[in-house]
């Protein structure tokens, strides 16, 4: 390995230990460092991920974890890679969910009161704990986009949900056995496809690439020589500066 | 360590020097560098600019070029795959397509091989290292580039493209990119992808950097999240195959030197599959996983650049990866999102970079590059402050923000990055945010051209994992277009090709080869590759390490 | 003036016209229904079958959702629903310590404080608008038109919850004469619909409308009158499907208290929903000149 002029650390490699927390990982106490998140102090302590380790910045949620605190009678939920490590946690990450998704194909469902009922029925089950909301580490309001999922409203569901990362906690823990990211998955792509308007300008343009427009300038600007097309770069108008307020350039 | 406002009371030292002369500050304007000031700045302190960063590959196509250490470390390992210990004899997965990534660009070839080639799904396997969608394409932020409105077309676009990379982009390449645009969000939106409308049902498009029309779609800040996961969710309801946690090692060629399909490493049970196909796609990704030049990285977990490396065993050349992109302001604190973005609009509505004395070093808003250069050389100056963790970094000071334009500002034109540190019990409205710069995208990669064929018979090549497209600067919005246009036309010629290919007598011959070669060359490494995961197991664990399983 | 309402789930779905034409003729009396925020199912009758009281949160939490809105009564359209909120309402009322295991288990919402009065719309339109004065209002009375009351379960049965006399009801009745129209009083008014077995048991579904609506026929009523979604469409849908299952049968049409209500205050037709039933209202509705 060749050493680099930057001497910035790696992110995962702490330069000194300076005051650590007692953590127990599936029971097994560890001393981890302070300001760790929960992914880095499992791989402190010697595990190498294969699963329940993805993006590692909040967006895929592999990594659910669920964790107490000493003798604290309340379950905890959480991404590991967003939470801190605390003292006394005792935690385990979630590997897999097995919450099957029903089939369908979106081109022959319509956006109706009882298309998300029909495709998943079980959500007419929800006894509205809301146990899925509190087990939400993104703070979604499940329960909410599931009963405005049973009563047809689509593009309510979809806007409440669509934060969600499908890490699957909700689906764990519904005493309904519903499978909530699934239902929502099919509420927003209901709502994208069929609910939210057209937009004439992309279709505008479709039909002017359809009918070949664009492609003789775009040739032409890739025939050019670099001292031509490097001007005509430098001189390009910038709408974000205003320079299109005296018309466009195109 | 005591923590004050969610900051160790050292750092808290450092900030009240910061509030202290936040007043002063305020009236203060750094000059912007000069265009031998930035070049100054770049060549001292930029990765792309500096020696140490890259050397000399010492065989294969790219013999003689300069690469990243990083990678070049990789291209100069011996192949993870003990050839002997495969039988190719017995074949586990006999199918016309491989895909060797189940990111955007994996995903979105599969479909349209599927659904417009008209390959049948059981003839198409997807085969990823982590979970179907685990990829730089679920983290994208910002949004997707399409030249639709009538004040755009896509020639602009298309000069945005190659004046951003610097011409020295495929200007083919960069005509795909532009002119398959408007196609491509139209076929999101028959998929369902939920974009920001405006009232009239246009999108609400915004300006991105070197973007010379508002042309960035987004879903939220979601937006490759909401991508990925409707591609995914069409290619689950197609019952599209798709192995997990079983990564391609290394390629397959057959008896003419067609890459004929790869061995897959079941990562669970250490068990290796012999895939056998007509045609193969790569789609594995970036490299953010392998810090180059020791940064840390946006990147997620499982981008460690193997594409590159098994595409060089077989023969296929690389493009550019003399260059990275980097952003200056990454997290540096907390631990916790430590390389994560905090968007270049935080010094866009007025927060300025200051030092640890809480002093002004550099003109807010150079461009991308000359900013993060400047950056670490303040910290190389020793004028920056390292994070209890050991990250190094300087202040941005957010709180400017609400003083400029009036209490409220942060909260409502920065929610999400509000709410981020407010995770960690930091007020980006009360104190200064931490930052330095964060390794973001690999610019380069497997030279590719507009049907998406490599060098090398067989195999296509889609997404991050590729070089050309960008040249050696990508320009914010095109990575999320990239994967969709690229990928989209590796399904469809995959998809022809197939049509007319018998596939020989497998082999790994060109590893043994490759490994004979690092030999004769008498070049050694500790390690081999491709390394599939990163290393973050801590050091003392390491050192007590056992090799007995 | 504004009244807070639940609508339920049913209202947003199959009974859209039962809201509607509640909403208009609320309206007309000088009522805003105002339908509250963030509200959840009622539960169903789930909370009637058995002993567990995890199956009253759903109304529970409907319930603290109207203290929320700082509000001390709602308003229900729906029979189930109502039925649901009520029994949920009189257990809280009489069991502190109920209230207490739920009011802890919901550790996220502030505590229930039993102050919610729940009314089904009809007895507000008896008990505060009066349907004196709902007669006043008549604009067109449905003279000659031959109406029969059908209150079904849930607005009687358990008796704690019954808007009425549970034996012998007479709030339909009353508000069908109170709109100029005739009743043809029965003795199948509160039998049961069939309920939830219109799912799997759909013949038994429909022999009990060909029963309820035979004795209509013969006694000469015009329609069938009810407050009940479910009801509604049992008698409606199910009836209709009975039409295939005897020769020469013809099932009477069946229409919500608000929907009369509605044409008798003179409201747009259009706006009711009488095109949604599956035996179509409007045939007899215009040979009785109720509409055009």
């Amino acid at each position: 390995m060749t050493e680099t002029d930057v001497e910035c650390a790696k992110q995962d490699e702490p330069s000194q230990v300076t005051a650590t927390v007692e953590i127990f990982i599936m029971g097994k106490r560890y001393d981890v460092p302070i300001g760790f998140t929960i992914m880095k102090a499992i791989e402190f302590a010697g595990y190498q991920y294969i699963r329940s380790c993805g993006c590692r910045a909040g967006f895929c949620g592999a990594c659910a974890t669920v964790y107490r605190k000493g003798q604290e009678q309340k379950l905890h939920f959480a991404l590991a890679c967003q939470c801190l490590v605390e003292e006394g946690m005792y935690l385990v990450q979630i590997p897999f969910v097995p919450a099957n998704k029903a089939l369908y194909d979106i081109n022959d469902l319509a956006p109706e009161d009882n298309t998300i009922l029909t495709i998943y029925p079980e959500i007419a089950r929800c006894v509205s704990c809301n146990t899925c909301t509190k087990s939400c580490p993104q703070d979604i309001k499940v329960m909410m986009y599931i009963q405005n999922s049973l009563r047809g409203n689509i593009a309510k569901a979809a806007e409440l949900s669509f934060d969600c990362i499908q890490c699957g906690l909700c689906a764990m823990r519904c005493p309904a056995d519903i499978k909530h990211y699934h239902v929502s998955q099919l509420a927003r792509r209901l709502r994208g496809k069929y609910i939210d308007p057209e937009s004439k300008e992309l279709n505008a343009r479709l039909k002017e690439l359809e009918e070949g427009k664009y492609m003789d300038e775009v040739d032409e600007m890739m025939s050019m020589d670099r001292d031509i097309i490097l001007n005509l770069y430098k001189k390009r108008k910038i709408e974000a500066q205003g320079d299109l307020d005296e018309g466009a350039d195109a | 360590m005591k923590i004050i406002d969610g900051y160790p009371d050292y750092m808290m030292e450092s900030i009240k020097l910061v509030e202290q002369k936040r007043e002063k500050n305020l009236k203060i304007d750094v000059p912007a560098l000069t265009m031998e000031g930035r070049e100054k700045v770049l060549k001292a302190y930029h990765p792309d600019f500096m020696d140490s960063t890259k050397r000399e590959v010492k065989l294969g196509p790219n013999k003689g070029e300069m690469i990243y250490n990083g990678i070049v470390d990789l291209l100069e390992s011996k192949s993870i795959l003990d050839t002997k210990s495969v039988d190719l004899t017995k074949i586990h997965y006999d199918v016309d397509i491989l895909i060797i990534g189940g990111g955007g660009a994996g995903t979105v070839a599969a479909l349209f091989a599927h659904e417009v080639g008209g390959v049948p799904k059981d003839k198409i396997l997807i085969t990823t290292k982590l979970r179907h969608g685990d990829a730089n394409s679920m983290m994208a932020q910002g949004g997707i580039q399409a030249a639709d409105r009538p004040v755009d077309s896509p020639t602009i676009h298309y000069l945005d493209i190659y004046g951003g990379g610097h011409f020295t982009n495929k200007p083919e390449l960069a005509k795909a990119l532009a002119m398959d645009a408007p196609r491509i969000i139209k076929w999101h939106l028959d998929l369902g992808v939920m974009y920001d409308r405006m009232e009239n049902g246009e999108f609400q498009e915004l300006s991105g950097g070197g973007t010379s029309r508002n042309r960035m779609h987004s879903a939220k800040d979601y937006s490759g999240m909401e991508l990925m996961r409707n591609i995914r969710d069409r290619a689950r309801n197609l019952e599209i195959p798709v192995l997990e946690f079983c990564p391609i090692i290394e390629l397959l060629l057959d008896d003419q030197g067609i890459v004929s399909g790869g061995i897959a490493f079941n990562m669970e049970t250490d068990e290796y599959y012999v895939i056998r196909s007509k045609v193969t796609i790569l789609a594995t990704g970036g490299s953010g996983r392998l810090h180059l030049s020791n940064y840390p990285t946006t990147n997620h977990y499982g981008a460690t650049g193997d594409g590159l490396v098994m595409a060089y065993h077989a023969g296929a050349n690389l493009k550019d990866l003399d260059t990275i992109q980097i952003h200056p302001t990454g997290d540096a604190y907390p631990e916790a999102v430590v390389g994560i973005l905090s968007t270049e609009k935080i010094r866009g509505l007025g927060a300025i970079p200051l030092n640890k004395d809480g002093d002004p070093f550099v003109f807010p808003l150079e461009p991308r590059d000359v900013e993060s250069a400047a950056f670490i050389q303040e910290c190389k100056k020793g004028k920056g402050l390292v994070t209890p963790t050991g990250m190094p970094g300087v202040w941005l000071d957010s709180p400017m923000i609400d003083i400029i334009h009036g209490k409220g500002t942060i909260e409502t034109k920065l929610a999400g990055e509000y709410r981020k540190f407010k995770r960690f019990d930091i007020d980006m409205t009360k104190h200064p945010i931490f930052v330095y710069p964060t390794y973001h995208y690999q610019n380069g990669g497997v030279e590719i051209n507009e049907k998406t064929e490599t060098a090398l018979p067989g195999l296509l090549a889609a997404g991050e994992v590729t070089g050309g497209v960008h040249g050696k600067n990508r320009l914010m919005g095109n990575s999320l277009l990239d994967y969709n246009v690229f990928g989209r036309r590796a399904g469809l010629h995959a998809a022809e090709y197939i049509k007319t290919r018998n596939v020989g007598k497998l082999s790994l011959k060109h590893i043994d080869d490759y490994n004979k070669k690092l030999d004769e060359l008498n070049i050694k490494s500790d390690i081999k590759a491709p390394i599939l995961l990163p290393e973050y197991r801590g050091k003392e664990v390491l050192a007590r390490a056992l090799d007995i399983l | 003036m504004d009244m807070l309402y639940y609508p339920g789930c049913t209202l947003k779905t199959s009974a859209k016209n039962l809201e509607a034409s509640a909403i208009a003729i609320a309206e007309k009396l000088g009522y805003k229904l105002v339908e509250m925020d963030d509200w959840n199912c009622c539960g169903v009758v789930a909370s009637l079958t058995s002993d567990d009281l995890m199956h009253h949160l759903a109304s529970l939490r409907n319930l603290i959702r109207v203290e929320e809105q700082g509000q001390d009564k709602v308003l229900v359209l729906c029979d189930m629903c109502y039925n649901t909120l009520k029994q949920t309402d009189i257990r809280m009322k009489a069991s502190q310590s109920d209230l207490d295991t739920l009011n802890s288990f919901m550790d996220e919402e502030s505590d229930y404080k039993n102050t919610v009065k729940i009314m089904h719309f009809l007895e507000f339109l008896r008990d505060e608008v009066g349907f004196a004065t709902l007669k006043k209002k008549v604009k067109k009375p449905l003279k000659g038109l031959r109406v029969m009351p059908y209150y079904g379960c849930m607005l009687l049965r358990p008796r704690e919850v019954a808007i009425d006399d549970a034996e012998d009801p007479r709030i339909l009745s009353d508000l069908i004469k109170a709109l100029g129209a005739k009743v043809v009083d029965n003795p199948y008014k509160i039998e049961c619909c069939g309920s939830y077995r219109t799912i799997d048991q759909k013949e038994l579904t429909s022999r009990r409308a060909k029963s309820i609506s035979s004795y209509a026929s013969t006694h000469d009523a015009d329609l069938i009158m009810l407050s009940c979604p479910l009801c509604q469409y049992n008698l409606d849908v199910r009836g209709k499907e009975a039409e295939s299952m005897y020769d020469g049968y013809s099932q009477l049409p069946t229409l919500y208290f608000t929907q009369l209500i509605a044409l008798a205050l003179g409201l747009d037709v259009e706006s009711l929903g009488l095109d949604s039933h599956a035996v179509d209202p409007a045939p007899i509705l215009r040979k009785r000149g109720v509409i055009d």
